[in-house]
């Protein structure tokens, strides 16, 4: 019990820190952290418009980019911020109480609420400038949403436990999510592909995740191949090699 | 203070594993203690072992006491921010009342408006009494102490040996150090690491002579 209640204080101070020298440099500080991935969504939006890869279920397509995009992103950047989270905060674990999960969960919490913001404000944006049809099933989609966040700490722990052997891990990483893009399903919609390429694009969690999270926004969806378990299964596999690889070596690269 | 059961520490060198303590049982009093053995000898990994930095390979380290860490450790200062966000940082770790901890630095750590610069500004001496004064700030029951112990000009010396000294009836010190003397004005015992065995001796000086001969 005592030693919960130390972790959580650990985590509320690695919140705060992060917050704090995560955009340290920039006058506008944590600011940067919504603007960024704003700024980044609202300019796909307009690329993609030009080629409208779908007419969405409502025939709005910029907001069935936007449910995709900012799915996908969420995932990604909590992914990619939790993989550095043991060598950025290395020196912190010379105070007994810091453990190197305390630093990945930090990063989740704070990368969770940063980007719950981030959809928030894209999507009251687009219903009230863009007249987009609200959303539909509200938890549902935070059910999808939450399962992307515990794959993205699976997946960032694993990746932070490699990342301890070889610094290469972390450009592999970002290479890999570069056509991850285009094969989870942000711009198009499963239902469809052909079923030949579906049968294996159904294969990327993350196509669950993002059609996931639409099924939950739109009333109607086609969402016959959509499965939240899938992704859970594998955010809990990947959870159970992060933690238990990280238990495992822990001080091997010391 | 410390009771050791079977444990066994190595660290990992690029030509194979040293071994530090193999196998280790005992338990260690609540004294000031010079921890004594040659370079390389795992003196200081032996702190992180105790302080709870690091765990061991195998065996079992149960501690009765707080422990600091390693004194005058400033790695977890963020450059980029300032010394009272990296106190407070601190301060939250601990559970410590933030204001008091901030109060306490501010004054024994004499940075005026330094104090509220970011750290990457300071020069090596002001990073050093930063430091000395985060360590001074909290009670711990066990201050570790790795060689250094002197910082700053000569008045900061006095005024970080006196402030340790008035910790000393409420607090013991654990130490790594090459300087007898220094070990000789803060320890009464002493701890001999060599080749993966710790012997502990009641008496420093003991503990000293049987140093003395394994550099012979």
């Amino acid at each position: 019990m005592k030693q919960l209640r130390t972790q959580m204080r650990v985590i509320f101070a690695l919140v705060l820190r992060e917050a704090r020298t995560r955009h340290g440099r920039a006058r506008l500080g944590y600011a940067w952290a919504i603007i960024e991935p704003l700024a980044m969504i609202t300019f796909l939006t307009l690329l993609f418009s030009q080629f409208r890869t779908s007419n969405g279920p409502d025939g709005n397509f910029a907001l069935f980019f936007a449910t995709g995009v900012l799915a996908f992103q969420a995932y990604r950047n909590t992914s990619v911020y939790i993989c550095n989270s043991f060598a950025q905060n290395k020196n912190l674990f010379n105070y007994p109480m810091v453990k190197p999960i305390d630093a990945a969960l930090a990063r989740l919490f704070l990368d969770c609420a940063t980007h719950v913001f981030v959809i928030a404000l894209v999507l009251i944006g687009q219903i009230v400038l863009m007249d987009a049809n609200p959303p539909h099933d509200i938890p549902y989609m935070a059910f999808a949403m939450s399962l992307l966040f515990f794959m993205a700490l699976g997946a960032g722990l694993c990746l932070a436990v490699l990342r301890r052997f070889s610094q290469a891990v972390f450009s592999l990483y970002l290479i890999v999510m570069g056509p991850a893009f285009f094969l989870s399903c942000v711009f198009y919609s499963l239902a469809t592909v052909p079923t030949g390429f579906r049968e294996i694009l159904k294969l990327n969690p993350l196509v669950h995740g993002v059609e996931g999270f639409r099924t939950g926004y739109y009333a109607v969806y086609p969402n016959d191949d959509v499965s939240l378990f899938y992704l859970f299964t594998w955010a809990v596999t990947l959870n159970f090699l992060g933690w238990i690889g990280e238990r495992l070596t822990r001080f091997q690269n010391q | 203070m410390i009771e050791l059961f079977n444990v066994s520490k190595t660290y990992k060198l690029k030509s194979g594993r040293k071994t530090i303590l193999n196998g280790v049982t005992a338990s260690i009093p609540w004294k000031n203690i010079g921890v004594l053995g040659r370079n390389g000898a795992g003196k200081s990994t032996f702190l992180r072992l105790i302080s709870g930095i690091e765990e061991p390979d195998s065996g079992i380290v149960k501690r009765s006491k707080s422990f600091s860490w390693p004194i005058g450790f400033r790695g977890s200062f963020h450059p980029m921010l300032s010394g009272i966000e990296n106190v407070r940082f601190v301060a939250r770790l601990y559970g410590q009342n933030t204001e008091e901890m901030i109060d306490k630095v501010e004054d024994f750590a004499e940075l005026g408006q330094f104090f509220y610069e970011p750290v990457k500004t300071y020069s090596s001496g002001m990073g050093a009494r930063l430091a000395f004064g985060l360590s001074m700030a909290i009670k711990f029951e066990v201050f570790l102490v790795d060689e250094v112990m002197a910082v700053g000009d000569a008045k900061f010396q006095a005024k970080s040996k006196a402030a340790f000294k008035a910790m000393l009836p409420t607090s013991r010190i654990i130490m790594v150090s090459h300087s007898m003397s220094s070990i000789r004005e803060y320890c009464d015992s002493g701890l001999v690491i060599d080749n993966g065995r710790m012997t502990y001796f009641e008496d420093l000086e003991e503990a000293i002579a049987r140093y003395a001969e394994l550099n012979k």
